[in-house]
Parts: structure tokens; sequence; C-alpha cells
């Protein structure tokens, strides 16, 4: 289908150029208004720097919070669809909640009629053409000067000076289009036109992907007398329903959530669209009384346009409103959430690689979903279960109590659930590595690959120690067993320390804690040797099983290592002034041996530590 | 106390700051750090108080050591951005 898409489309415009030369007028004024747009588009997203993104992150604590940024967004950016693929892009990376998105896109369809208003009352109305032509040539100055917010304000103005120029051009191209052609003839009356003309606006919005473009065709011809404002009104409604386009296409690539957003934008336009169908003389009544109150006049169809557009879609907001959690909760019935293939990433979607609030998240999030696969597999390979570990007071004795082995292919589980995701890790952070983001951001992205790296370091360490798990854990042998159980313990005990800076409230937590692990890491490791040599020359170990311990206590003490160095840098403090003090307070590696050595603590010795503050 | 050590990060970091690699620390930012240390020793210190297990108790104790020196360390600091030298107003 896509392959012939775009020979029939430049066989069609060739065909209609030849039909008529004045339709070129047209087409360009309409290429030239979408280039507007996205030239529009890029200057804002240079002029934000991001502020878009992070405004999204916090516009959706409630529904009324999200609607409002919904119009409020729309109406500066002019594009209803940026603001759709950006929300969509959001959802996917887990930063805003489906309740929360849908409300954007209900706004976005408010917002969107701004534009029209736009169009109608200025743009048909003065000759905007004289201001576009300045607005061109000083925005190209603007573009190539050096400083990102003087490019992003020569991109803003150019792409309002070609929406103007567009414009010019669509409404110079009907004017002299009707001399020839008189396309009102070709208006259709009743339910048929309405039909019809919805039908036409919806496919015009699909091939441009603006509702806006469409809006502005409409306007000019509307202007130009080309046609009646019924049919106007209907080709406006198919506009509405094809611009849902833009949000199908970029949900694609989208998770499921994605795909739910964008379900919920075609619901609420088709349902906005058909209400407004069998409204439409009703609705024809309000905008007609509406219009003279405001005082647009009786034969001004284009300003009458502007008011319908706004009338059927705040409608359309105020009637599914009140269903919202209806829809919310048919959406998630609809598009159900997939049952999660460990082996394969969640969050790293190609719908989050526009932003960089999406790209941090969505890698944070597929390194603890990297994190989660390590720790089972890693607690398998120990034959001790997780739950068991977590729920219990003594870890020690949840570790002599799993004597049964765990049926594990270790090899096949390490390719299937660890490496798979760390390719994709790497891949991902290498090609965002390779984009111009800002420096901040990209040291976080580096830094979480290479805690998904000390993650994989430390599930291969572990894999290393099964054989001998295995061989010294199934049952009791005396001094062997307890010194692999020991080492069983302290990786538990790692985990569960990790686990509960994890659940620690991150305005009360600090990755230092992590420094009493690191420290007592260094401790048990000495003390396992010591306990060596003793059992050796107690003649309890044997020296091949001495051997065996000491390789293996290496794995295992590397694994902890690699596990608290991991947990250390997802943890470490976001703001850049606190993450300095963090690492300045951080003991090094000399240190951990004996952090305080003049006295060793007694609980009472350290009351005052605190008592004295 | 590994005061010394600190003290040479801390230049290590003065030199960073210089050069604009990195963002200036407040004592806002020590003080929230250091908040947050000495819940930790507050903390250890009540579940040593509690503990039976002489094994689980050693382990508690070492741990309270690691968390005093990070305090006493973070009170350093703290003393040491209070005391910096405010930079000249540029004219």
């Amino acid at each position: 289908m896509t392959r012939f898409y775009l020979p029939v489309a430049i066989g069609v415009l060739f065909f209609t150029f030849w039909y008529n030369s004045d339709i070129q007028e047209i087409a360009a004024g309409v290429a030239i208004f979408l280039f507007g747009m996205l030239m529009l588009e890029d200057g804002f997203k240079l002029l934000g720097g991001g502020a878009l993104e992070r405004m999204l992150e916090k516009a959706t604590g409630s529904t009324i919070r999200s609607l409002m940024f919904g119009i409020l967004s729309t109406t500066v950016l002019q594009s209803s669809s940026l603001v759709s693929v950006i929300t969509i892009s959001f959802l996917s990376a887990g930063l805003i909640s489906l309740i929360g998105g849908v409300g954007i896109i209900f706004g976005a369809n408010i917002g969107t009629t701004t534009g029209a208003w736009l169009v109608a009352g200025l743009g048909l109305k003065v000759e905007i053409a004289a201001y576009a032509m300045p607005m061109i040539a000083v925005a190209i100055l603007l573009v190539f000067q050096k400083s990102k917010r003087l490019r992003g304000i020569g991109y803003a103005l150019g792409g309002l000076g070609f929406l103007f120029l567009g414009i010019h051009h669509m409404k110079v191209g009907f004017d002299a289009f009707k001399d020839e052609i008189d396309l009102l003839r070709y208006a259709l009356p009743g339910l048929l036109g309405l039909i019809v003309y919805c039908l036409i606006g919806m496919v015009a919005t699909v091939i441009m992907q603006s509702s806006h473009a469409t809006m502005v065709l409409i306007l000019t011809a509307l202007a130009a007398a080309q046609i009646s404002y019924e049919n106007a009104l209907a080709l406006a409604i198919g506009a509405n329903i094809g611009t849902t386009i833009t949000a199908i296409i970029g949900s694609l690539s989208a998770n499921f959530q994605g795909k739910r957003l964008a379900l919920a934008h075609l619901i609420f336009n088709v349902a906005t669209a058909a209400v407004a169908l069998v409204f439409i003389t009703p609705l024809r009544e309000v905008v007609d009384l509406i219009s003279a109150s405001v005082g647009i006049a009786d034969t001004d169809y284009a300003l009458k346009l502007a008011v319908f557009h706004t009338v059927f879609n705040v409608l359309g907001v105020a009637l599914m409103l009140p269903m919202l959690h209806r829809l919310i909760r048919f959406l998630e019935t609809r598009i159900a959430e997939p049952v999660p293939d460990v082996s394969q990433p969640r969050y790293l979607t190609e719908a989050v690689d526009a932003f960089p609030q999406t790209l941090e998240s969505a890698l944070r999030k597929e390194v603890m979903h990297l994190y989660d696969n390590a720790m089972e597999l890693i607690f398998h390979s120990l034959n001790l279960h997780q739950h068991e570990v977590y729920a219990s007071d003594s870890i020690e004795t949840v570790v002599r109590q799993s004597r049964a082995p765990y049926d594990l292919d270790i090899e096949e589980n390490y390719e299937r659930r660890i490496k798979s995701l760390y390719s994709a890790i790497i891949e991902f952070s290498t090609r965002v590595g390779e984009r111009s983001i800002d420096a901040d951001v990209a040291d976080r992205i580096y830094a979480l690959r290479d805690v998904a790296g000390d993650i994989v370091q430390a599930v291969k360490s572990a894999k290393h120690l099964r054989k001998n798990i295995l061989r010294y854990t199934l049952r009791t042998q005396g001094s062997v067993t307890e010194l692999y159980d020991s080492l069983r313990v302290e990786i538990a005990r790692i985990a569960v320390e990790i686990r509960k800076l994890e659940q620690e409230d991150p305005e009360e937590r600090t990755a230092l804690w992590l420094d009493h692990e690191r420290s007592q890491v260094e401790e048990d490791a000495r003390n396992a040797a010591r306990r060596v040599e003793a059992l050796i020359r107690k003649n309890q170990l044997t020296p091949n099983a001495a051997t065996s311990f000491l390789n293996d206590s290496d794995y295992a003490y590397g694994a902890m290592r690699k596990l608290i160095e991991a947990a250390r840098t997802y943890y470490i403090e976001r703001d850049p002034a606190i993450a300095e003090v963090e690492k300045l307070l951080s003991l090094d590696e000399d240190e951990l041996i004996d952090p305080h050595p003049a006295n060793a603590p007694s609980p009472e010795g350290h009351k005052s530590v605190v008592e004295n503050e | 106390m590994g005061l010394k050590k600190l003290a040479e990060k801390l230049a290590d970091y003065k030199e960073r700051l210089d050069l604009g690699q990195t963002q200036e620390i407040k004592p806002n930012h020590v003080e929230k750090v250091l908040k947050k240390l000495r819940s930790k020793v507050t903390e250890l210190e009540a579940d040593i108080s509690e503990e039976d297990d002489p094994d689980k108790k050693e382990r508690l104790i070492r741990k309270l050591s690691v968390a005093i020196e990070q305090v006493a360390r973070a009170e350093w600091l703290l003393n040491e951005i209070h005391t910096e030298p405010e930079p000249a107003p540029s004219s």
C-alpha cells in the first residue's frame, strides 16, 4: 500500500496541475503552510529547551489541569498533532498516566480551534502576505546564528511567516480558480452532502496530516465562495476525524499505553463528529445565536465556521468528560497490557526517542527491569527464592532451609533475560549519546549504561557459583556447606539492603547508606579468608574444597561489589550539587577496610553524635 | 577520620568548579545530606538497642561506625562550605 502511495500522490498532483494551473497555487499554499508548521515546531523545541516536556510531566495532576495544559499547549504550538505525539511519547515512557494523557488530548481538541479563529479573524481579513515577507527574511538571519535561543526565535518567526504566506497563496489560488471553475456547482445539499464532504475533509486531513491545514483550506475556499457554508461545516467535522491519523501513526511505535491513547483520541473525535452530524441543525442555530450575540455578520461564514468548530469541540469535551473513567476502563479492557516478556525491552520503544526526559526515564525503567531479571536469576542460581528472603526476618534461617535445587538452565536464562536487555540498553544509550542532548542528561544516560554493565557483571559472577552451590549446599556436608551458606546469606543480604533503599522515600534516602554495606562486604571477605585458613589448619576443610571456595568467594564478593556499585550510581541524587556532596562524602576503597579505627563504636558512645546537634 | 582524603577530594572538586565542569555546592545541599545521615545514625542506634543476636548486633555496630564517620565528614564539609570566602562581586 505505502509503496504505491507516493507515485499515486505525485501522479494525482501532476494531473491536477495539468488540468488547471491555478491548483498549483493552492497546492503550493498548502505546502508552504505545512512547511511553516514544521518550522514553528522546530522553533518551539529549540526555544523551549525541554520546558514543554517538563511542564507536561507536572501538568497531569488532575483532569482539569491536563485539559488546561492540552488547550494552552495546542494554542501556543498551533498543532494538536505535535501535542498528541509528545503525549504518546510521555505515556509510553511511563511519565504520565493514561487518564492524564486523555485529558491532554481532550484539551488539544479545544486548543486547535484557536487556529480557525486566527485564520478567519486575521488571515482572511488582513493582507498578511505583506507581513510574511519581512518575517521570513529576518527569520533566516536568525536561523544562521550560533545561539540556540536566537535560532529558536528564527525558526518560530519563519514558521509563522510561512504560515501566513501559505494562507495568502491558498487565497490567491482560490480567487483565480473561481473565475474558471465554480466548485459551488458540486455542492451537495442534505444528508448526502454532509456525508460526502465529511469524508472529503477526513481524507484531506489524513493526506496532509494536519487538521489545521485542512481548516485553512476550508476557510479560504469558503471565503472565495468556492464551497457552501453547509459543506464547509461537514468538511470541518471530517477534518476532526482525520486528524487522529497522526496519533495513530505515532502509536504504532509506542507501547500498549500509547496505543490506548491513540484509540481514546479516535473515539473522542469520531463520537464528537457523530454528535455534530446528528445535531447539525440545532448546532447551526446555536452558532447563529452566538455569532449574532458577539457581532459577527450573518454572512461572515468564515468566522461562523470558527464558531462552529469551537462549539462542536467544546461540546465533545463536555459530553465525554463525565464518561472519562468509563472510557479509561474500556481502553484498558480493549487494549490489555501484554503479559510481560521478560526478555524484551519494555520501555525502550521508538516512541520515547524524541525527548530528553522520556529518553532518561525510559532508560531508568529499563535498567530497573534488567536489575529485576538479574536478581531473580542470581537468587535462583543460589537455590533461593526472592519472596522468601524478603519476607523473612532471618536470612540465615531461609538459607539453611533452602536445600532443594532450583531447576535452572543458567546459560539459557542469561542469554534470554539478561544479555538481550543489556544489548538493547547499550544500543539505546549509544544511539542517544550520539545526539545533541544536554551534557547533564548525556552523563546520566552513560551512568545508567554503566549501572547495567555492573548488573551484568554481577550475574556473570553468580553464574560461576552455581556449580559448587549445587555440589555443597543440597545437603549438609559440614564446614564447606557452612562456608557456601555464608556466601548465599551475604549476597541475599545485599539484595535486601538495596531493596530497602528502593522502598525508601526518595526525599529521605541517600546512596551514601550503601557505604555501610560496602564496608561490611570487605569485612566479610577478610573474615571468610581467615575462616578458611583456620578450617584447613584444623583439617575440617580439604585443600580442594578450600581452593574451590576461595575462587568462588572471589566471584561472590565481586558480585556483591558490582550490585552495590550499580545501586550507588542508580540512586545517586539527581540534583548535580547534592550528587557532588554525596561523591565527596562517600568512602574510598581503601577507607572501607577500617572506616573508624581509633575507637570501635558502642551504641552508647555514639548517641552524642545526634544528640549534640 | 578520612578528613585528609576528603580535603583532597574537595580541592579536586573546586578545580572542576573553577573550570565550570560542575555545580556549586551550597550549605543547604550539605545540610540536606547531613539530615539523612543523622536519621540513619538514629535508626541504627535504635536497632542496636533492640537487637539480641550478637552477630547481628556486631554488624549493626559496624554500620553505625560508618554512619558516624559520614556524619563527621559532612559536618566538616559544611564548615568548609560555610567558611568559604564569598566570591568578589564582578564590576
